[in-house]
């Protein structure tokens, strides 16, 4: 391993080709490394732990693990308040188990992502430290500092739970400084070309040691600008071109995943400029449409997934959305009305232990009130909307939550692998683990775990697997366009996915009762689409409306294989 | 063995959907206007290149068969003492190829004759006479201006249709044809021209229209607009809502419900709003003085007598509906008329993924124009809408086994989203306070009476659907 940078440092496997756009097809996985696997038995999951499960992740299909920080932190927000950019958590391992996670993760033909907060340190970093204390020195200009806490009014404060102003006053310094999430958290000073040049070795360091990408956390927030809301100014456009071109000079197969809670007409500028085929940012998560598919299911309509798919600008052709069903924070609800944010917390979040700052704070099967049909269905829609998929760890054998945690540790308890003691994920004393594990009767992990669903064909975590497989066959799923189709009935969301002559038609049942349509499918006629699980070949399309019925939350994938000739009837 | 096509259509035509004279024997049809259409020609493009509208699929196909020919007729058909106007288009073929055998009329002098309507292969003829502004024969096909047609889709009948059949192209059009012929400009044709002139975005938008001149009155023949691929009925959509309701948990209010439909009856109601709002705007408005209301208000109360005396049951509710009456006429207040849609329900307007899409603004089908055309207190369409809401969360209840049961359900149901509706019309700019309620109510028991009747005639297990107007206290 040399950390002298090459052009294209050949990190990556063994016998798969290089690929620059492979993050278009691939499936994700976000694993919090503190809650997979501890493989040293002091109730803290751990990057060995994490190694030790790959082949249980490459059986599940997954091509990207997602790694949440890792870097050294006083955690006193998850490990997002970095302390030492260049040391892993110590909690977790050391660089040298890093290293090997990559080359057995590239082994395997998966990909590591992680973390990276750009906008802010801890204020527990050397820099801010330094800064505090000795303005005029080298680090005295890496944070915002002023004199007054009345600048930036125009910027809305994010965590409305906890913080009262954007400002903190340092009585070391004598000054306020900046902070967009948390007190504890000081913004970096992009303004300042040292603070910018710092970034992009952080970066470098860890692109050396063979990441194959980064999530970049909270960047609409790099710049300010007195008379805006501080969100998505084009300075910091102009510094994600910068990281860009760096990366791609010489890492050209790394992505670059931008975390923007924002409209996804917003969102589109963090791919950068759509003639270059994208200058930003590879990918970008698809914040809006989670919480739709949550409303349009419980609806039983699919109005709230087709507004928002016909709101979604098209992206950048090397660009692609991530989406996702439930992650690491909760369920958020920012990018919703007012009026559907009432009705999520209605209808999701009855205890308001459920919910957390703007949003709803509980994992996807208990969402679903365990409901296998709606949970195969969401599964269905994660895998074959526009986008690349991002699993959440523990939601593929449909792991439960615990509301009576704090902040969002309810949906972070650690992996339930077996039903041995602390379910299988660590030999410590159960009083010793970072989180208590899942123990209720429902979803505690004597029943649901990860060993009992492998050895059940009929599975949660065999089904998700299945559908895994069924997507990456078919990567029209993650190239093709959309197109939502006419159906007779609002609550079937039927659309094609289509890439040339590879098309893919889906149809969803967004009702819990039986339902039937008719598709206008004239655009394939003489068509016979064969279903995608089973291979059995349907009725052949023609000119009059094609009659489907489907299940309670039932769904179908159909592939529409060319015909060689037009049928023509005479 | 030939038959005249008089004698064809004859019997043909008493089969068809849209047919309004049924159940009478046909003493004469005869054709008063014949106008064969061009396939070839200016019109050509149509059937020239169809690949280019299907994606991927290189699909061309062969020129349509020389030997077709379409023609445009507009009939009379008399049955005694009643004569109504029909227009048809009929193709004749040598022969009948497979698939438009289900559409055959008969054999005659000029080949085999069918509802050329069901022809995919020969429709596209209206869209390109519509896309050049053609004149053929007495038939004048005109376009919207500045607006571009893709005259190479290809059409679909949809189905089940009383009075008109249309024919949808592509995803991009719906060409309805008006079967039965009334002289005049159609009402809606009027209607969505003049509001898209003005940019709503409640309307489907209009592309062209064919007319012709019939009695020496300037008549629409057919009306193509946008077709809305994703929409779905405001009814539909309902239901799905009733339903679930219906299917959740015991002790589940309408408001817990999943399928909640109050936002979307908000939204109807500000739509319905600003719809009203442009029609004032792009129409003449008058004002109806108090004695005439007084007169409008004896007319509810024949209606509503006419009501007991056929449905019986319906007298015990009666002194709710005359005490409504009574207020409308003691208000002594003239009331503010204009355009409006007239045949106002959840199946009339559909939900696009941006906004509530009205349609069909025709008024009732059969009245005659001028009625049709009337103006009309913009509450009658609220009160419609109210009467829907109403019927939705009602129907399922019909010859349901826990239809006692449920009934507190839809009466929570339909409460709720009577409110939202009446919540978002008023946010919309639409008024509805002190003497418009007093209105909108006597309009809405008056309607309900029209509909005791009608539920008495024809679904008697529906009875008790309009009855509850009277027997619960409307929101």
């Amino acid at each position: 391993m040399s950390l002298t940078p090459q052009p294209v440092p050949n990190t990556f496997t063994h016998e798969k080709p290089r690929d620059p756009h492979w993050y278009k097809r691939a499936v994700f996985y976000e694993v919090l490394i503190r809650g997979f696997a501890d493989s040293n038995g002091d109730g803290t999951g751990d990057i060995r732990g994490l190694i030790s499960k790959l082949d249980y992740l490459q059986w599940l299909g997954v091509d990207c693990l997602w790694l949440l920080p890792l870097y050294e932190s006083p955690l006193k927000d998850g490990g997002y308040d970095i302390s030492d950019f260049m040391k892993i958590l110590p909690d977790f391992g050391d660089l040298g188990d890093f290293i090997k996670l990559v080359d057995e993760a590239h082994k395997r033909g998966m990909r590591v992502i992680a973390d990276l907060v750009m906008n802010h340190t801890s204020d527990q970093h050397p820099w801010f430290q330094a800064s505090r204390h000795d303005p005029t020195g080298p680090f005295g200009d890496f944070y915002v500092w002023s004199d007054n806490n009345e600048e930036y009014s125009d910027a809305r404060i994010i965590f409305i739970d906890t913080e009262t102003s954007n400002w903190t006053y340092d009585p070391v310094r004598g000054q306020y400084y900046w902070h967009r999430f948390f007190h504890h958290q000081p913004d970096l000073n992009y303004e300042n070309p040292a603070v910018q040049d710092a970034m992009v070795e952080v970066l470098n360091f860890w692109l050396d040691l063979g990441i194959d990408g980064f999530r970049l956390d909270a960047v609409p927030y790099l710049f300010e600008q007195e008379g805006t809301n501080c969100e998505n100014l084009p300075q910091t456009h102009a510094y994600l071109k910068r990281i860009r071109k760096e990366v791609d000079a010489l890492y050209p197969d790394r992505v670059l995943l931008a975390e923007a809670n924002q409209w996804p007409a917003d969102v589109v500028e963090y791919f950068g400029d759509p003639v270059t085929g994208g200058d930003e940012c590879h990918m970008a998560f698809h914040f809006p449409l989670m919480p739709r598919i949550f409303m349009a299911v419980r609806r039983e309509t699919r109005y709230p997934i087709s507004e928002i798919m016909a709101q979604t600008p098209k992206i950048p052709d090397h660009c692609q959305w991530g989406i996702f069903l439930r992650n690491h924070d909760e369920l958020t609800l920012e990018m919703v009305t007012d009026e559907e944010r009432d009705y999520m917390y209605t209808e999701y979040a009855k205890d308001p232990r459920m919910r957390a700052n703007v949003g709803i704070r509980r994992r996807l099967a208990p969402l679903l009130e365990n409901d296998r049909n709606q949970i195969e269905l969401f599964t269905a829609l994660l895998m074959s909307l526009p986008g690349s998929p991002v699993l959440y760890y523990g939601d593929e054998i449909g792991m439960g939550d615990n509301i009576w945690l704090g902040d969002r540790d309810g949906v972070r308890t650690p992996m339930q692998w077996t039903p041995d003691r602390n379910a299988g994920f660590s030999d410590c004393d159960p009083g010793r683990l970072y989180l208590p594990v899942i123990m209720d009767p429902i979803y505690g992990y004597q029943a649901l775990n990860v060993e009992a669903q492998q050895k059940n064909p009929g599975s949660l975590l065999h089904f998700t697997k299945k559908m895994i497989e069924i997507r990456k066959r078919h990567h029209v799923f993650g190239l093709g366009e959309f197109t939502e189709l006419n159906s007779s009935n609002p609550s079937v969301l039927a659309f094609v996915r289509e890439l040339g002559d590879d098309r893919v038609l889906c149809v969803n049942n967004l009702s819990r009762f039986p339902q039937p349509v008719e598709l206008d499918l004239r655009r394939f006629e003489g068509v016979t689409p064969v279903e995608c699980t089973g291979g059995v070949p349907f009725p052949p399309i023609g000119e009059l409306p094609y009659l489907l019925t489907l299940p309670g939350h039932g769904f179908y994938w159909f592939t529409l294989p060319p015909t060689s000739a037009a049928t023509e009837e005479t | 063995m030939r038959h005249t096509l008089e004698e064809l259509l004859a019997g043909w035509i008493t089969h068809q959907r849209w047919f309004a004279g049924k159940g009478r024997a046909i003493t004469e049809l005869a054709v008063e206007a014949a106008t064969t259409l061009p396939l070839r020609g200016p019109a050509e493009s149509f059937h020239s290149d169809v690949a280019g509208s299907c994606g991927t699929t290189d699909r061309r196909r062969p020129p349509t068969d020389d030997r077709v020919t379409v023609r445009h007729l507009v009939i009379t058909v008399r049955q005694d003492a009643r004569t109504d106007r029909y227009q048809l288009l009929i193709g004749f073929r040598p022969e009948l190829p497979q698939r438009l055998k289900h559409v055959a009329i008969g054999e005659t002098p000029d080949g085999h004759a069918y509802d050329a309507v069901h022809d995919a292969e020969v429709t596209g003829l209206l869209l390109s006479g519509i896309a050049s502004g053609a004149d053929i024969g007495g038939l004048r096909f005109r376009h919207m201006p500045g607006i571009e047609i893709d005259t190479a889709l290809r059409s679909l009948v949809l189905g089940a249709e009383q009075s008109n059949t249309s024919l949808v192209f592509g995803d991009a059009y719906i060409c309805k044809l008006f079967r039965k012929i009334v002289p005049g400009v159609n009402p809606e044709l009027e209607v969505v021209s003049a509001l898209a002139e003005r940019g709503s975005p409640n309307i489907a938008k209009p592309y062209g229209w064919i007319e012709t001149d019939i009695g020496g009155e300037n008549t629409t023949l057919a009306f193509t607009q946008e077709f809305l691929p994703t929409a779905s009925d405001g009814w539909a959509l309902a239901l799905t809502s009733v339903r679930d309701l219906y299917g959740s948990l015991p002790g589940t209010t309408a408001a817990e419900a999943g399928g909640d439909f109050a936002a979307e009856s908000t939204r109807l109601g500000m739509a319905t709003a600003h719809l009203h709002k442009e029609l004032a705007a792009a129409f003449p408005t008058s004002t109806v003085e108090a004695p005439e209301v007084k007169r409008m208000v004896e007319g509810f109360r024949r209606r509503l007598e006419a009501a007991i005396s056929e449905v019986p049951g319906l007298a015990e509710h009666a002194g709710v509906a005359h005490e409504a009456f009574d207020r409308l006429a003691d208000t002594g207040r003239p009331i503010t008329v204009q355009r409006v849609h007239g045949d106002y329900h959840l199946g009339q307007v559909m939900r696009t993924p941006g906004e509530w899409v009205v349609l069909d603004f025709e008024g009732e089908p059969g009245q005659p124009l001028q009625e049709r055309r009337a103006l009309d207190s913009p509450l009658r369409d609220v009160a419609g809408m109210l009467r829907s809401f109403d019927y939705a969360a009602r129907h399922l209840l019909a010859d349901h086994p826990e239809a006692k049961e449920l009934e507190p359900l839809a009466a929570e149901w339909a409460q709720r989203n009577r409110a939202a509706f009446i919540a978002g019309y008023s946010a919309g700019g639409g008024r509805i306070h002190g003497d418009d309620a007093v209105l909108l109510r006597a309009l809405e028991l008056s309607k309900a009476a029209y509909e005791v009747v009608y539920e008495a005639r024809n679904r008697p297990s529906w009875l008790p659907i309009p009855l509850a107007a009277f027997s619960h206290d409307l929101g």
